[in-house]
């Protein structure tokens, strides 16, 4: 199945992006797990056209040179989604856009490269009240793309709390999230 | 003192302990919306787990308000099998033996072949009011409810007297799981399946000695038969992948309890031929994508269609087979409807005590559709089918009958010689 836009991930930076291209006139699916999907949000995709894959979830992506070309879901099996352009919007642990796991932090569907500090000890403060570090881990970007093994990929394009340095824990992040996804629209757009 | 070990990974049954009472699905479950005594998939399913597994006298017999519609595993953030967990404590711990009723509403191929047998006297006779009434006030089948129709000559009678003979012609062949419904209620779907499997080249097989897949009878807690249904399932698709044939299903419902709960309900191994089995939409998708099948549609066809996904096929995550391949007819205008249950989940909008909460489930799709007035609803479900038919008056058909239609099958066929 081709598409213009696959964007993984129907939160609050998924569902902007995803209506944004769509409403653009470019064809495009959402994968997203759960119900980050919300009704309203939802509603304008779909009546713009959009494909929705809901309950189902990204596992794996095939790349050729600096491109990710298409990526496989849980449920489809062998049936691969293919699109000129990708949006990743995961988001952070509870969504599993990120793991962390006793050693390391990590990116599960592509093995991006995520900024976070070596010395475990450092990814949190014991008071519960306080900045958490961990939070602020997220995946590294390079010119708005994601990276992968130090190499930018041309086409992939991180928004949203997968992001390093973006965060809704502490406080309000609603700006910082839509703003890295318009950045994500309009890098796609330009194109 | 012990040394603390921490647990990294998940060790339970159906991912219960990953559940982080986030209630998001509270949010999505249609029955707890609209029936107050069901107290909700987190709090039957992973939150009551946790009691059932200190001592079984915490199982709750509201659990039989779920209706099995797995939204809630949709919507689940975390992977936890939500329905599955509510369907096997009903299993294990659930104590009442089914009543007349619901064996009678769980028995597809116990009833079927004798309604078949006496179609134009059942199809008569359960049509009449009195006898509704009769049935609502002794066995407890709503009175309102349409009850299905028995067709006077089975699908499978049909088959081997009209096609199986010419069936060895084409290089290619399936088995096709037909299913209760196609059999003894709707034998066309059926002969549908054949016309457009023969039109792609592609030769029909029957199961030997298909059963019922058994989700009835799941529902309706009668477990040792449809374990023993699913042991036989099983083995006759073993033996037909071992003859070179794939599987392929009409019905999502049955697709989903073969593919899922009979290993995780009933414990019965399918790993040697889940890969081989496929809904048919899935197929046909699969097939013309990669340029194996070459449709050939015919000129002229125009029909305006609105997409209901059945709440087994959201589950399977493959609606988009469904509308992918719809989308593929010229003439075609196709509208998605807003993913809604439509209430009648198999057997228990037949209920009595559950004809209300049905009703008012399936409210919003049925406003849905007599907002967008369709010339007809595509809809892979037989049960929902009835349920909409009977509600809004719009005709429901199977995307298969709905490419029956919309193939040209004799240029199909020469293009798939």
């Amino acid at each position: 199945m081709k598409f213009d836009v696959i964007i993984i991930g129907g939160g609050l930076a998924g569902m902007t992006a995803a209506t944004a291209l769509q409403e653009a006139g470019l064809r495009c699916a959402i994968v997203a797990e759960g119900l980050s999907l919300q009704n309203a949000p939802r509603r304008g995709f779909s009546a713009a056209g959009g494909t929705l894959l809901a309950g189902d979830r990204v596992v794996s992506g095939r790349f050729a040179g600096d491109r990710l070309v298409a990526v496989r879901t849980e449920k489809l099996g062998d049936v691969e989604l293919e699109a000129e352009n990708f949006v990743l919007a995961t988001g952070k642990y509870f969504s599993r856009g990120l793991v962390a796991d006793m050693d390391k932090v990590y990116e599960p569907l592509f093995g991006l490269d995520v900024e976070y500090d070596e010395d475990r000890s450092k990814w949190f403060d014991p008071s519960f009240a306080a900045p958490q570090k961990f939070l602020e881990f997220g995946v590294k970007c390079e010119g708005g793309k994601a990276v992968k093994d130090g190499k930018a990929i041309a086409n992939l394009y991180p928004a949203g709390e997968v992001l390093a340095g973006v965060t809704s824990a502490q406080g309000d992040a609603t700006e910082a999230i839509v703003k890295s996804a318009v950045e994500a629209v309009n890098a796609i757009w330009r194109k | 003192m012990e040394e603390i070990v921490m647990q990294e990974t998940n060790i339970s049954a159906k991912n219960f302990e990953q559940c982080q009472k986030c209630s998001l699905c509270e949010t999505v479950c249609p029955v707890m919306a609209n029936n107050p005594k069901y107290a909700g998939p987190k709090r039957s399913g992973p939150d009551g787990e946790r009691y059932r597994l200190k001592n079984g006298i915490f199982f709750e017999d509201s659990l039989k308000y779920c209706l099995n519609c797995k939204r809630c595993e949709v919507a689940c953030p975390s992977g936890v099998r939500i329905a599955d967990l509510i369907q096997q404590a009903r299993i294990d711990y659930g104590r009442k033996a089914p009543k007349l009723r619901d064996v009678m509403l769980a028995s597809t191929d116990q009833v079927g072949p004798l309604a078949s047998a006496f179609a134009p006297l059942a199809n008569f006779s359960l049509g009449l009011s009195p006898v509704k009434g009769l049935m609502d006030l002794t066995i407890g089948v709503d009175k309102h409810r349409t009850l299905p129709k028995y067709a006077s000559e089975t699908f499978v009678h049909w088959f081997k007297k009209n096609a199986a003979a010419a069936q060895e012609a084409f290089g290619k062949q399936i088995s096709y799981f037909h299913g209760c419904y196609a059999n003894y209620n709707y034998p066309q779907l059926g002969k549908d399946f054949v016309a457009v499997m023969n039109a792609f080249g592609i030769g029909v097989q029957l199961i030997d000695g298909e059963r019922c897949c058994g989700v009835a009878k799941i529902a309706n807690g009668m477990i040792a038969a449809a374990t023993r249904d699913a042991k036989i399932n099983i083995g006759a698709f073993g033996k037909s992948v071992k003859e070179g044939r794939d599987i392929v299903t009409v019905s999502t419902t049955c697709t989903l309890t073969l593919l899922e709960e009979y290993p995780e309900l009933l414990k019965v191994d399918n790993s040697a031929v889940r890969d081989h089995i496929s809904l048919v939409e899935q197929y046909l998708y699969k097939g013309i994508a990669s340029g194996a099948l070459k449709p050939v549609w015919k000129e002229g066809f125009k029909a305006r269609a609105a997409y209901h996904c059945p709440c087994h096929q959201e589950r399977l995550g493959w609606g988009i087979f469904t509308t992918e391949l719809l989308k593929m007819i010229p003439g075609m205008e196709l509208i998605e409807l807003e993913s809604n249950c439509c209430g009648i989940a198999g057997t228990y909008g037949f209920k009595k005590e559950n004809y209300k909460v049905s009703q008012a489930i399936g409210k919003p799709l049925f406003d849905n559709i007599l907002a967008v007035a369709p010339d007809y609803v595509a809809c892979e479900c037989e049960t929902c089918k009835w349920q909409i038919e009977m509600s809004t008056g719009v005709p429901v058909k199977n995307p298969v009958s709905i490419l029956a239609e919309a193939l040209d099958l004799e240029k199909t066929a020469k293009a798939n010689r």
